[in-house]
Order: C-alpha cells, then sequence, then structure tokens
C-alpha cells in the first residue's frame, strides 16, 4: 500500500490506490504517517484511486485528522468514488472530515 | 540458549579427555564451553539421559559396545533436538555419509585440528541456538493463536442465542464470525416495561484491540440502554464514554432502536451504521432515513438525533452489518443493498430466524469461492400480524 505526494501552493497532496481493508490498513497507516511531516500546514488525501474503503481504513484517516488537527494543520479528502462518498456518509464522517469533489477545490478551501 | 554451551564427547581414546580440555583451556575458562565425556555409545546415552542440558554432542565413529553410527540413531529417541558432530579418519567417505544420512549436522577429521574444531563446534551451536529460538517462537505462536480462539469464542459465547419471544412480536439475530477475532456484535435488551432494545454494532478494525473495544462498547451499551432507555440519550452517553481514553482511534458504528410492543412504535438513533431495513408483508422494503450520526468514540460531544417510525402488522426491521452489503463474489463485486432487498421479495420475513438465513445463504452464494473477509450479522424483529 504505498503512498505517493505532490505539492500543490504549499499544500502536501497525499494519495493511495487500490483497496483499503484490514489486511493492508496498518501498511497505509505507516505510509501516510511517513508522507506527513509535523511541519505541515496542510493535507490533501486523494481518494481518487481508490476502489474500496473498508472501518479499518477509515480509522487510519481518522487518525491521521487528529494528529493533523493536534500539529494545527487543516485536512481534508478530495475525489471519492460513489460507493466511497456513500461509507463516509453512513459512518458520519462526512461531517468531521471535509470532503472536496475535486483537489483543485480541496487545495483551495485549504488556502482560506 | 547461552554459554557455557555443553559438550559431550565420545571416544573411546583415554587421552582425548586431557587432550581436549588442555587445548579448550582458554574458552573453558572464558565459561564458554563445559566438557562431559563418554567412552562409547552406551555411556554417552546415559550421560544424555543424566544430564538434560547437554547442547551438542561430538562422537568418535568406531568404539566398543555401541559404536558412533549407531548411537547417531539413537540420540533423537532422547532428544531430537540435539546436534551431533562425527570424528571421522581422514578419507573415510563411506562412514562420513553414512553418519550425514543418520542426522549428523557435520564432521571433522583426525587427527584433530583443534582450530577447526573450534569453527565446526561454534557453527553447530549458532545453528542449535537459532533452531531453539524458532521452536520457541512457534510455540508462542501456537499458545497465541489458542488465546485468539478463546478470545473468539468468548466474545461469540455474550452474543443472545435464546430469542425470548412477545407475544406480537418475534426476534431472532445471529452472527457469521470471519476468521479473526473481529469487531461485530448486536444485542437484545429486555426493559422493565416490555420494551425491547435491539442493538448491531460494527468496532473499525479487527483483532484483539477491536474485540476488547467491542466488549466495552457492548458493556456500555447495555449499561446506558437500562439506565436511560432513549435511543439517541443512549448513543450520545456511550459516545462520551468510549471517547475519553480512545488513542487508538477506534470507532463502532452502532445503531439501537427501542420497540414499544403494545403500538409497534420503534424509536431509532444511528451512530454511522448502515440503515436498517424495513421489510413489509408483501416482500416490498424500505431503508430507514439515514439519521446522520456520526460512528462513536470520534469525537465528544455529538448529539444523536432520534426518530422513530410505527411497525406495521407484519412489518419486520431488519438490522446488519456491513459484512452483509459489502460481502465480495470472485468478480469483485458487492453484494449490495439491493441483493438484500431481493432475498426478501422472495422469502417472507415474518419468520425472522427464516430471514436471517435466507439472507446469510444469499450472501454465502454470492460470494462463491471469495473467503469472508467481514464478520456478517444480522438481527430481526418482526411485529406479528394480528
Amino acid at each position: 500500500m504505498g503512498v505517493s505526494t505532490e505539492r500543490q501552493d504549499n499544500t502536501l497532496i497525499a494519495k493511495t490506490e487500490g483497496r483499503i481493508d484490514g489486511a493492508n490498513a496498518r501498511e497505509f497507516q505507516d505510509a501516510l504517517d511517513a508522507a506527513i511531516d509535523s511541519s505541515e500546514r496542510a493535507v490533501v488525501l486523494d481518494l481518487e484511486e481508490v476502489s474500496y474503503i473498508s472501518s479499518a481504513g477509515l480509522r487510519v484517516i481518522l487518525l491521521t485528522a487528529k494528529s493533523l488537527q493536534k500539529q494545527d494543520a487543516k485536512f481534508a479528502v478530495c475525489s471519492l468514488s460513489e460507493s466511497i462518498r456513500e461509507i463516509f456518509e453512513i459512518s458520519g464522517f462526512d461531517q468531521i472530515i471535509a470532503v472536496h469533489d475535486s483537489r483543485n477545490e480541496a487545495v483551495d478551501a485549504l488556502k482560506n | 540458549m547461552e554459554p557455557p554451551y555443553k559438550i559431550l564427547v565420545v571416544d573411546d581414546e583415554p587421552d582425548l579427555e586431557p587432550l581436549m580440555l588442555q587445548r579448550m583451556r582458554r574458552h573453558i575458562r572464558a565459561g564458554r564451553y563445559t566438557f562431559v565425556f563418554a567412552q562409547n555409545g552406551i555411556e554417552a546415552l546415559e550421560r544424555l539421559n543424566e544430564q538434560d542440558d547437554i547442547d551438542m554432542v561430538l562422537s568418535d565413529i568406531n568404539m566398543p559396545r555401541m559404536d558412533g553410527l549407531t548411537l547417531l540413531e539413537q540420540i533423537p529417541k532422547v532428544d531430537p533436538n540435539i546436534r551431533s558432530v562425527i570424528v571421522s579418519a581422514y578419507g573415510d567417505m563411506k562412514n562420513i555419509r553414512t553418519a550425514m544420512n543418520r542426522g549428523a549436522f557435520d564432521f571433522v577429521t583426525k587427527p584433530l585440528d583443534f582450530a577447526d574444531l573450534k569453527i565446526t563446534i561454534d557453527r553447530t551451536l549458532s545453528h542449535m541456538t537459532e533452531w531453539r529460538e524458532a521452536l520457541s517462537s512457534r510455540d508462542k505462536l501456537v499458545a497465541l493463536q489458542n488465546e485468539l480462539n478463546v478470545a473468539s469464542q468468548i466474545q461469540q459465547s455474550i452474543l443472545p442465542t435464546e430469542f425470548a419471544q412477545g407475544d406480537n412480536y418475534r426476534i431472532y439475530g445471529s452472527m457469521d464470525p470471519a476468521r479473526n477475532v473481529g469487531g461485530d456484535f448486536f444485542d437484545v435488551v429486555h426493559m422493565e416495561d416490555g420494551f425491547v432494545g435491539l442493538a448491531i454494532a460494527d468496532v473499525s478494525d479487527k483483532g484483539v484491540p477491536a474485540a476488547l473495544f467491542m466488549m466495552s462498547t457492548r458493556t456500555l451499551l447495555k449499561g446506558s440502554a437500562i439506565g436511560i432507555g432513549d435511543p439517541g440519550k443512549v448513543l450520545g452517553e456511550v459516545n462520551e464514554l468510549l471517547e475519553e481514553d480512545n488513542d487508538a482511534g477506534m470507532f463502532v458504528t452502532v445503531f439501537y432502536a427501542v420497540y414499544n410492543p403494545l403500538n409497534g412504535e420503534l424509536a431509532f438513533a444511528n451512530g454511522g451504521h448502515n440503515s436498517p431495513l424495513i421489510v413489509h408483508t408483501d416482500g416490498s422494503s424500505t431503508f430507514l432515513p439515514l439519521t446522520k450520526g456520526i460512528a462513536l468514540g470520534v469525537m465528544p460531544g455529538l448529539p444523536y438525533k432520534e426518530q422513530s417510525i410505527t411497525l406495521a402488522p407484519g412489518d419486520t426491521v431488519f438490522l446488519y452489518t456491513d459484512g452483509v452489503t459489502e460481502a465480495m463474489n470472485t468478480e469483485g463485486e458487492e453484494f449490495g443493498e439491493e441483493r438484500l432487498q431481493q432475498v426478501f421479495a422472495t422469502v417472507s420475513p415474518q419468520d425472522p430466524q427464516a430471514a436471517n438465513e435466507a439472507v446469510f445463504a444469499a450472501v454465502r452464494e454470492f460470494a462463491g469461492e471469495t473467503p469472508q473477509s467481514d464478520d456478517i450479522t444480522c438481527l430481526a424483529l418482526s411485529r406479528s400480524e394480528s
């Protein structure tokens, strides 16, 4: 479960792909932790290429959101497929984590 | 395995003992080796039986009473984990091959080159150390697996298996656990005034942390359910309690409803769980509206909105976890909500046990050869028709 990163303005974009489930959630967490430096001020997790996310995967995103909150950094996810958006809605995560349709929209939102 | 290592030297030459002690004296004094001596195979077996801390055997081949090759066959019967090094005449390939085939770890040749012997002994001991560590890890793993199996049994044993049936309702629930200790549970709470609490929940992730979180959720939920009653407030209180020392970022989705058997009213609140299905007598079904509640344990101070509906006589409320709708087939498709609704188009939900079994059967048939990756849990309540 790799996480690739790039930078857009002052925002770190982290991206991964495939399924995030109980089998690779730990690996995803380690990769995400390694990718996000404690000096980051804004992070967007791009889920465009993610086909499925289980509750174990949601937990990793929640942990990331919480630790970024502690370092006063902004966090958002973007480009969710319909089924992943549904998982966010059912679990209520869309109310505590900012969800944006596109990467640009997320980066713009985090600027403010 | 730690020094000093105990080495059993087997040789009928009486001169070997003082020679060995003399040539190895530095290593003996440094506390690395200790030596035990025997003059033939019979004596060697006696030593091995007396002293269970012998780490390796260094044995000659030609000896009276029992030779080295026979000894090699006997050692595993005393301790299969002892390694042997054989001492042979230079060029005696036939005996060396026989010894190796009988399980000798290595060989050295006469006359003994003590520097080479030291290397051979150390190589054997280092192999023994690794071997014993591997054995001990395997034992620990087996013990851990056994403990996990016990944990999994405990977890399943707390689920209700007997369902008290009311005058005008019937309940049935069951869980098909995935291989690991998992995080689903359901519960039925009978309250004083005849009201019935129905809970279904799914903890994020699997394994022991999830199981512990699940156990505490269940206990808290039951306590709050009996103490408060009101579903929205119950979830609110459980959320506070779970969130308090939850550094691991675990969360649990919970649907909790209270059924009033007198008028069929079902009051419910939803903490991030899949919407239950209301199935009508004609086989049609609708999902309960989402109440926008967030999974429990995520954030303190969250409100959980309560709603209520009335079950018409013959209606069934069907609670389930995402192990049902996210079960995959060999093509990687999910079972989904539509297939769940289709099950009830053909099966009467009046009998909640039959409804459960029909859903499990449909999921299993759909999944085919795909291994089950998540717990599958269902809980149904039917209001009797008259």
